[in-house]
């Protein structure tokens, strides 16, 4: 018996052991970029180098600013990733209403079709869509980065999947009480899936924010960066300045660890909601 | 409460009542005109249509069509043109193109070195990436499910942390870390009597730089989808192993796994399609090198289509890319869903 | 308020290959004023029919008259009924007010002031007006039906439409709320549909009943007319609780033999003149225990129910119930025989089921009289 009990307290113990060692290796990255965005390049390259942080931040930022216009691909990043889920949002919801909410032909065929393309990368797309964006004259646009995946399959799945979850008697009343039917999806489904409607708010916003590839293709003026691009421009540079590039790191985390410590439900309800597509 | 008196001290105020009103009356006679649509449910998909068609469909059926192409140049011809009244309409031609038939796919598969290159790196990043996260993901989901932790929402948020950082802003921190003179990394390996390792310098160490960097992204993430999994696991099922005398290793062999074999599944699944479309990290941390021992598939298409404008054999890559992931992900849910 | 007429309603469901019909045939006038509840099995078309009337299904043929005037090809909005649904169906994101007025923010031209005044007066009368601000997810179920109520009362509609209001409800709620309704609809005097699958319900509310099966109406009347008139089997079986034994019996005669040596004789032989065999009918409150009855049997089961017992026995192959007095409680296993009163027994034809004989015997003796030397 009391073995059974010392073994049970070790276990305890080693479980504990294992999830801070857990922490502290998630932790330290983010530590690392705190101190190097606020103490000078050349205390960092001293050795030791330092581990604690110092009061530079701003001065860092301000190099930062002068070398490249990093608040400009903020603003750039804001109002795409912005427009982009507002835009998404829309397209998909409506969408979805109609294919959990009402009958029509080729529906099942419709929706399927969709859910199919849900495992197409986005490698795949990326040629012709360079091709079609020079051709008409959109490279260096939001509206190149904003559109394509606007009509986004896992966004019209989710939203189809909660939709059906609202019971058709709340509809039917809301008909009977005068509603038409465009304020049964504005007035009744939309604001009832609120929960729902922030997850996918989140997963398309940080699509959007942190997508590298497909802008990096398109918007090539710098003038146009959005801020991976930026960053990626910065390490690309002849002389790197961690400082500045640690800088520019953490103002592109930050606003996303905000809205993640402020909404964790939401945001693990979009992982989660990702993964219920098997 | 002071929100609530305000409110209807506002309410009271007879201009505001007449305005609101007045916009509600409004809406009323809008809607009342609007006649009953019986395309209604067509109104709803199309405007999400008309942009999945453009934007998705055909580029997809674009790119297969292109790899059997060579690409020339922009295009100025005019590939349909129609005019009505006065208004013309001309959808000009995307692109020059020469016909070549399979031979992008037959140098691909035969003659091109760097193209094996990429997909050995790549997997080679897989075979260790993805079974390193996953045992260590599900190691800490199993430990954070146990009944007897505290504090399980921080530690869930701390360790779910890295989901919240962009893929270019964390690959920059771990160019940062694994700095072969000034990395934290080496400096910690140095303290302990280690020798320093050429994180960047060396195809090993690059590689190794990948995979830590992608599981330290990732990690959380799965980790709270195998979480939310074992959380649906009936306590019952563990009473009644506990009753049958199972330890709490036979517990996790024989109720836990079964039980959340769906979920590893997809958690497998989809960290193998993840780690095939790795582009960012090789691109900011290790540019693909050293001489190109970390050059993805990815990277080679974007390399090949956007650096020396193959697009037609950028997009074979691409399609042969697709062919071979499904395949991968085809044989892990007929191998894992078996049981 | 409003005569709601319906003329040769069909409903059918499925529009390519196999069709279902859910209602046939259904001709029925529902008198102003009336509160009309639709009985029946499920299956039976009486939501279906319900949702017509409500506009909510369009009907394949027929039409739907409120005081004459054609509303069937008319949308839910424009009908001025209202309904409650059986989960409420309340907006789970608006307050108790914001419910009871949405109705009349969406149709009306009243001023706000106007709104919320009749939202306050509306859930005063239901005595729910101190829970105005709360959402309904706040609430118990019975005073989220009482929103239900409120939000469908406050439009002051010609026609009101009850989907099983009560059967969410815990049973002793069930019975209070039943109550309150049937006061709160002769207050308004609105013409009312009810839908409910429980006879008990249908039997204590209606001023009518209307029953169905298989989609079609068997018969329309007070309870006492369902109760002791029924115009077929199917009505005789549903209507009344427990329900009414049933068994063939042959004829020779004007004897009756059935199953387990059951044997009776017509004091009126008229009814069965020319036929083989007849379904016999009687409720187990007319069975009484009688040595030499024409009812021999087995007791299996004796329940009491504290001022009565429920004796259900074996005639044959045949299961019967009887409702005897709480002090009668044969042992189970023993034979025991009933015995009946000619004018409660029910006839029906073999092969369309269609009543030959109802009841033509009192019920309660005692009220009759009662009644007789009050007037």
């Amino acid at each position: 018996m009391r073995t059974e009990t010392r073994n049970e307290a070790l276990w305890k113990f080693g479980a504990y052991i294992f999830l801070m060692v857990i922490v502290v290796l998630v932790l330290i990255p983010l530590y690392w970029m705190i101190v190097a965005a606020t103490i000078p390049q050349s205390e960092f390259f001293s050795w030791p180098p330092r581990i604690i942080p110092g009061l530079q931040w701003f001065d860092n930022f301000q190099a930062l600013q002068e070398n490249i216009d990093f608040l400009n691909s903020m603003w750039n990043s804001i109002i795409i990733s912005v427009s982009y889920t507002a835009l998404s949002l829309v397209l998909c919801s409506m969408a979805g209403f109609a294919f959990a909410k009402y009958e029509f032909r080729f529906k099942e065929p419709l929706f399927y079709f969709i859910l199919a393309t849900l495992v197409l990368p986005i490698q795949l797309l990326i040629i012709p869509l360079f091709l079609l964006m020079v051709q008409i004259g959109w490279t260096n646009s939001y509206l190149a980065v904003i559109l394509p995946w606007a009509a986004n399959p896992l966004g019209i799945f989710l939203m189809r999947q909660n939709m059906k979850a609202i019971p058709d008697s709340l509809l039917e009343s809301a008909r009977m009480d005068g509603a038409t039917e465009f304020q049964l999806y504005y007035k009744i489904a939309l604001p009832t899936m609120l929960p729902s409607l922030a997850a996918l708010s989140i997963i398309l916003f940080l699509n959007q924010w942190q997508a590298f590839l497909y802008p990096l293709v398109i918007l090539q003026d710098p003038q146009m960066y959005t801020i991976p691009l930026a960053l990626a421009e910065l390490v690309g540079q002849q002389r790197v300045y961690f400082d500045q590039i640690m800088v520019a790191t953490s103002l592109a985390v930050t606003p996303i660890f905000v809205v993640f410590l402020t909404m964790q439900q939401y945001f693990i309800k979009g992982i989660l909601s990702g993964s219920v597509k098997q | 409460m002071a929100l609530s008196a305000i409110r209807s001290r506002v309410r009271s105020l007879e201009a505001y009542q007449q305005l609101s009103d007045r916009v509600r009356y409004t809406r009323q006679d809008i809607s009342a005109g609007i006649p009953e649509i019986p395309w209604l449910p067509y109104a709803y998909i199309s405007p999400f249509f008309i942009l999945f068609g453009i934007f998705l469909l055909f580029p997809t059926a674009y790119t297969l069509y292109l790899s059997f192409f060579n690409y020339l140049g922009v295009a100025n011809e005019v590939l349909l043109s129609v005019t009505m009244g006065p208004v013309t309409v001309s959808i000009p031609q995307i692109a020059n193109l020469e016909f070549v038939g399979l031979s992008h796919y037959e140098r691909l598969v035969f003659r091109d070195g760097l193209f094996h290159t990429s997909l050995f790196n790549t997997a080679f990043i897989f075979l260790v990436q993805v079974p390193l996260m996953v045992s260590v993901g599900l190691a800490t989901a199993v430990v954070l499910d146990s009944k007897f932790i505290r504090a399980k929402g921080l530690f869930r948020t701390l360790i779910a942390l890295p989901v919240a950082t962009g893929l270019v802003a964390y690959s920059t921190i771990f160019l940062l870390l694994f700095n072969d003179q000034a990395g934290l990394i080496n400096y910690v390996l140095v303290q302990l009597g280690l020798s320093p390792v050429a994180w960047l310098g060396s195809a090993w160490g690059a590689r190794m730089t990948i995979v830590l960097a992608v599981t330290w992204r990732w990690l959380g993430y799965n980790m709270i989808i195998l979480l939310a999994g074992l959380q649906t696991v009936p306590e019952q099922l563990y009473e009644a192993a506990e009753i049958d005398g199972a330890g709490r290793w036979q517990k996790f062999r024989y109720v836990t796994l079964p039980q959340i074999q769906p979920v590893l599944l997809f958690v497998v699944v989809s960290s193998t399609i993840g780690t095939f479309q790795i582009f960012s990290e090789p691109y900011i941390i290790t540019g693909g090198g050293p001489s190109n021992a970390t050059i993805t598939v990815v990277q080679y298409i974007y390399n090949q289509a956007f650096l020396q404008l193959n697009l037609g054999y950028a997009s074979a890559v691409s399609v042969l890319l697709v062919i071979i992931v499904s395949a991968m992900s085809i044989v892990q849910i007929q191998y894992g869903g078996e049981e | 308020m409003a005569t709601i007429d319906i003329t040769k309603l069909r409903k059918e469901f499925g529009d390519d290959g196999e069709q279902i019909v859910a209602v046939d045939d259904f001709n029925l006038t529902i008198r102003d004023g009336e509160f009309l509840v639709f009985v029946g099995p499920s299956g039976c078309g009486k939501t279906t029919t319900l949702r017509c009337i409500a506009g909510l299904e369009d009907v394949t043929s027929g039409t739907i008259e409120f005081d004459g005037r054609d509303v069937t090809d008319q949308r839910a909005r424009e009908r001025d009924v209202a309904m409650v649904f059986q989960n409420y169906a309340l907006y789970p994101h608006m307050t108790v007010r914001k419910n009871i007025a949405f109705p009349l923010r969406l149709s009306t031209k009243q001023s706000s002031a106007e709104i919320d005044e009749q939202v306050e007066d509306v859930a005063d009368l239901l005595g729910i007006g101190t829970l105005l601000e709360q959402k309904p997810r706040e609430l118990s179920g019975g005073q989220q039906q009482r929103v239900a109520l409120g939000r469908a009362i406050i439009r002051d509609p010609e026609v009101f439409l009850m989907d099983e209001p009560l059967s969410n409800l815990d049973a002793k709620l069930r019975s209070k709320m039943r109550t309150e309704l049937q006061e709160l609809q002769s207050e308004l005097d609105v013409t009312t549909a009810y839908v409910t699958h429980d006879q008990t319900e249908a039997m204590a509310m209606g001023d009518r009943i209307a029953v169905l099966n298989g989609g079609e109406l068997q018969q329309v009347g007070t309870a006492s007319e369902v109760y002791r008139s029924p115009t077929n089997e199917f009505v005789a079986s549903f209507i009344g609780s427990p329900s009414i034994n049933l068994f063939t019996a042959e004829v020779s005669g004007t004897t009756l033999s059935g199953p387990g040596g059951f044997e009776y004789t017509l004091e009126d032989g008229s009814l069965v003149t020319g036929r083989e065999s007849v379904r016999m009918g009687i409720r187990p409150e007319d069975m009484r225990l009688e040595a030499g009855g024409a009812v021999p049997s087995t007791v299996t089961v004796v329940e009491q129910m504290g001022n009565e017992n429920f004796l259900y026995a074996e005639m044959g192959d045949i299961d019967i119930t009887a409702r005897i007095e709480s002090v009668m409680n044969p042992e189970e296993g023993t034979d025991v025989e009933f015995g009946f009163d000619e004018s409660d027994l029910y006839l029906f034809d073999v092969n369309t089921s269609e009543a030959l004989k109802t009841k033509t015997g009192e019920t309660d003796v005692a009220y009759e009289k009662y009644i007789g030397e009050t007037t």
